[in-house]
């Protein structure tokens, strides 16, 4: 086990790497000069210094060459600061991470409960009422475009009904957990509808197999309470592998969040990314870039660990 | 006689990959396999399920690559491993034909791949499941409107139709109904009597051997345990092994069987073997020597051809 | 001979019902799928009647008329006009246009590269194998908006591609489909992959392999023609998925750019609108769903006609 961990570990950073490479070729291919975007975006910079860094990275000098000066730099803790913000990316992407972790973390704590009970429903009487109206609902969260969910909440609920502000920032300085839960509510209905989905089918399928093993059936042998089976055994048995596949839906739920902050207003790290490309803010858009790749890797290999840990038939090996 | 095809101090191999878990683990299929087969001939591949049998079919018709050792193709079959004319009966006649395919092209695969145009291969296609028992407007049909007797014809039109000169039949009847079996005994027998062909028959059906072979190989967990004609393996058995085995078939044991022989105990794993003689773990006659010293294949007191491989064979 | 002879009679004399007519009665069956489909044919032939029906209304997508903004429905304009006096009804078929074609040819694009991969892996293993594998791990790990934007975003004529060229629709239209599809191919590979290896095993591949077939050979014979069943529920699956991605990165800005109509791109300023002309949010997102969601119907519909297991 810890030789797998240890090499799962090595290969991410390996894919960490490579990303790095790939990601800093793309984003060298946006419209616009990186190199001009760099001095732009460093109000320290006086014109001698920018001399220096245009001989130092050079324009024309080709993009290879660039990704080493970035590379080396970046492994000494320095990640350029941002054209658009004029701050150290990092700071400006730390808050921004911590904005998009809290919003996924609310998706996936209403997610899971509403996941486990409609695919609970369901799996009861498979072919039945129930379960043919939350299949639906369940076809109807991956056909939904959320950019067009958010408008629509926004336009029913904030400017028809007036019940909710359309944007998922609270505009006071410190705002109380109270008025931030208040701002959230749409942005998180809206992900939550997108993420429900997935999972529930997910909770179905396992239900209904687990409800038909050996294992079910003895419980329900032992006279036990049809509660008391589905609650205890069933549900709990479909619960081990949802682990992993919460966590890769984690990258899923990051490219939603992206769509959800930008229409929202949340100052997310979707947005930034989003701002950065936008707007050729090239290192900002790098890192952001490479944060969320961080985290999905990070997420995927929690995943496959948790799966070798929680898998009895791999650990029997 | 003429050899065919000789193995040579054949073994295969298989790497098994533990996992992140364990260490990589070698399974040996098969190990210091040596016979012939000769020209004309049905030469009979026994032994229990995972000795090795599907393995040295495989690694004959060149479909698996030897570890070590050389499988040599006689002047009969041109000496050239490109185009070796062995062909394969296999036993379960559902996937030995593609579902998507109508049987006439089935059958005249073999000549496609030699490049024969599309007319001539279907018009031999259509011969040759005639010699095979089958109507020839069975070439326009699929393989899943016939039963699996009539597959198990199919399969051998394949095999036929490119003309070969050795056969690997692995266990082509055990998948049959018993009535069936018969049937496809007969037919293989009939060819045989049509034109010169060798068999590599494997079975772990005794009875059907007995009907059918010229000579016996036995193997055990990838070993050659006794080579024998017919007639002196169910006559003679050398080997504890084949005495077990022939033990268990009341119906054609006869002759010398001592008391107490059937075969008791699990077939170790072919990860890893038994040192010394692989059998010793169920050998009734075992002694200390069985345990340190692989005994070799050598003839059976007084029986030159019969080959044997035990410390104290019969 | 007589023991031949006998079993001639068992030979079917007449085919059975084909494999193609049991399914297609067993998509029939599924009445969600049927309706779906229904839909679906609906908006397609509507989207395919754009054109003449701009001809019939004298009405031309694209002329904007700022004297004629956010007109209510009228017996010219049926759904009224948008915020720069375009027929809005029109719009949404040129649009459903775009959004189809990229769905349908990003399936092919994505399902090409996807068996391709698939193939590979699953029919040659070992070493490839573990390659491509490790590679689709890696792609299904981005994050796929975020990679979407960036590929949207690259400057085509840093590529080597005129200015003209990079910026023409064509190419606009060509960017979209091609850059979904190299991030959408990794189901239909895991999915070809898998189906590849089953069928690798298959007795008939060592028949034609010891008969002197080389890889390509079996592939092309024996082994596509018999995986065509998931490749084809998976890659109906992903057209709704395509469809999706398209409408959001035209939404973002990195898709279809105006003139040109598409569902996403007409909503990119919806929000300025939510209040003034609201049904104007409503309109092409309901069809991107209608049309998503039909997809995903029909997929199912498929998948159940040709799951072998739901034979009665
Ligand atoms: N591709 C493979 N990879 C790893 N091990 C294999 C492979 N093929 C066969 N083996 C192993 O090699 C041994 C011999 O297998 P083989 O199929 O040749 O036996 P067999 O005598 O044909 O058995 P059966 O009567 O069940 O068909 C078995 O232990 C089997 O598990
Ligand atoms: S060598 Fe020994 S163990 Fe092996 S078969 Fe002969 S008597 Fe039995
Ligand atoms: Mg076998």
């Amino acid at each position: 086990m810890l030789r797998y961990t240890f090499f799962r570990l090595v290969q991410a950073a390996f894919v960490l790497l490579v990303m790095t490479f790939l990601l800093f070729m793309l984003i060298g291919m946006m419209p616009g000069d990186p190199v001009e975007n760099m001095l732009e975006g460093n109000p320290a910079l006086t014109p001698e210094l920018a001399r220096q860094m245009r001989e130092l990275y050079g324009v024309g000098v080709p993009l290879p060459v660039r990704y080493w000066h970035w590379l080396t730099a970046a492994f000494q803790g320095d990640f350029g600061f941002s054209s658009l913000y004029f701050r150290p990316v990092l700071e400006i992407l730390g808050p921004a991470l911590l904005q998009t972790l809290k919003l996924m973390v609310a998706t996936i704590m209403l997610s899971i409960p509403l996941s486990l009970l409609l695919g609970a429903i369901a799996a009861l009487r498979p072919g039945g009422w129930m379960d043919t109206v939350i299949s639906f609902f369940a076809f109807a969260s991956i056909s939904l475009p959320n950019f067009w969910l958010s408008l629509i909440l926004i336009i029913v609920f904030a400017v028809q009904l007036g019940w909710l502000p359309a944007s998922g920032t609270p505009l006071a300085e410190t705002p109380s957990l109270g008025l931030q839960i208040y701002h959230s509510i749409l942005p998180v209905t809206v992900l939550t509808m997108f993420f429900v989905g997935p999972l529930l089918r997910y909770v179905r399928a396992s239900m209904i197999e687990t409800m038909s093993s050996d294992y079910i059936r003895t419980a329900r042998a032992k006279g036990l309470s049809e509660t008391t089976v589905i609650v205890k055994h069933a549900l709990r048995n479909a619960l081990i592998p949802m682990v992993t596949v919460l966590a890769l839906g984690f990258g899923m739920l990051f490219s939603g969040a992206l769509v959800v902050e930008t229409i929202f207003g949340i100052l997310g790290m979707g947005k930034m990314i989003f701002d950065a490309i936008r707007y050729v803010d090239f290192n900002l858009a790098l890192i952001g870039l490479l944060l969320a790749t961080i985290v999905t890797l990070v997420s995927n290999l929690l995943a496959d660990l948790a799966y070798a840990w929680l898998d009895p038939r791999i650990t029997l090996k | 006689m003429n050899a065919l095809v000789e193995v040579d101090n054949l073994n295969l191999h298989f790497p098994i990959d533990g996992g992140f878990f364990k260490e990589k683990l070698t399974l040996r299929a098969l190990t210091d396999v040596s016979f012939s087969v000769e020209e004309d001939e049905t030469l009979a591949i026994v032994g229990e399920s995972g000795s090795g049998k599907t393995t040295l079919g495989y690694a004959i018709s060149g479909l698996l690559t030897p570890t070590s050792g050389r499988i040599k193709f006689g002047a009969a079959l041109g000496g050239h491993s490109q185009d070796r004319p062995v062909q394969l009966v296999f036993q379960d006649p559902f996937s030995a034909l593609d579902p998507r395919m109508m049987v006439g092209d089935i059958v005249a695969e073999p000549l496609r791949l030699q490049g024969v145009s599309r007319a001539e291969r279907l018009q031999q296609a259509d011969d040759v499941l005639e010699q095979v028992g089958l109507p020839a407007e069975s070439a326009r049909r699929y393989p899943h409107e016939f039963s699996g007797g009539q597959r198990q014809r199919i399969a051998i039109a394949r095999a036929l139709i490119a003309k070969p000169k050795l056969i690997v039949a692995d266990e082509p009847l055990s998948a049959l109904d018993v009535s069936i079996q018969s049937q496809i005994l007969n037919l293989l027998n009939k060819i045989k009597r049509d034109r010169t062909i060798s068999y590599l028959f494997i079975s772990h059906d005794l009875g059907v051997v007995h009907h059918l072979a010229d000579r016996v190989v036995v193997l055990y967990l990838g070993r050659i345990m006794e080579i024998a004609s017919r007639q002196d393996l169910f006559a003679t058995p050398s080997h504890p092994y084949t005495q077990a085995l022939l033990e268990s078939v009341p119906r054609i044991s006869r002759g010398r069987r001592k008391p107490g022989q059937a075969l008791k105990g699990e077939i170790p794993t072919p990860l890893s073997p038994p040192p010394g003689c692989v059998f010793h773990t169920r050998c009734p006659r075992a002694q200390e020597v069985c345990r340190r010293q692989v005994p070799e294949l050598l003839p059976a007191p007084g029986r030159p051809e019969q080959l044997s491989a035990c410390h104290f064979k019969d | 001979m007589s023991a031949i002879d006998t079993e001639l009679a068992g030979i079917p004399s007449a085919p059975r019902q084909t494999i193609w007519q049991l399914r297609r009665k067993r998509f029939l069956r599924n009445k969600p799928a049927v309706i779906a489909l229904a839909i679906l044919l609906v908006l397609s032939a509507l989207c395919v009647l754009a054109y003449p029906y701009s001809l019939l209304m004298e009405l031309d997508p694209n002329e904007t008329n700022l004297l004629m903004r956010f007109r209510p429905p009228s017996a010219k304009h049926w759904l009224g006009t948008d915020s720069l006096g375009r027929d809005v009804l029109l719009r949404l078929m040129y649009g459903g246009q775009v959004s189809i074609a990229v769905g349908v040819l990003g399936t092919l694009l994505t399902a090409l590269i996807g068996i391709l991969i698939g193939v590979w892996a699953g029919f040659l293993g070992g070493k490839v194998d573990a390659f491509l594998m490790r590679l689709t791990d890696v792609v299904i790990a981005l994050p796929m908006t975020p990679v979407l934007i960036v590929l949207g975003a690259v400057d085509l004529s840093k590529l080597g591609l005129s200015q003209a060229l990079a910026s023409s629709p064509g190419a606009v239209f060509l960017r979209i489909v091609i850059i979904i599809a190299l991030v959408d191919w990794t189901t239909i590979a895991r999915i070809t992959r898998a189906a590849t290896i089953e069928v690798r095993q298959r007795e008939y591949v060592k028949a034609a392999t010891v008969s002197g077939a080389r890889h390509l050979y079996n592939v092309l014979v024996h082994v596509l023609p018999n995986i065509t069943t998931p490749i084809t529920v998976a890659a109906t699956l992903s057209v709704g998925r395509i469809i999706l991605f398209e409408s959001t990165l035209s939404f973002l800005g990195f898709g279809i750019v105006p003139p040109t109509p598409s569902w996403g791109n007409m909503l990119t300023n919806a929000q300025e609108l939510v209040i003034s002309a609201p049904a104007l949010a409503v309109y092409p997102g309901l069809l991107i769903f209608l049309t998503v969601i039909s997809v995903n119907f029909v997929g199912d519909g498929i998948r159940i006609a040709f799951d072998p297991r739901s034979e009665k």
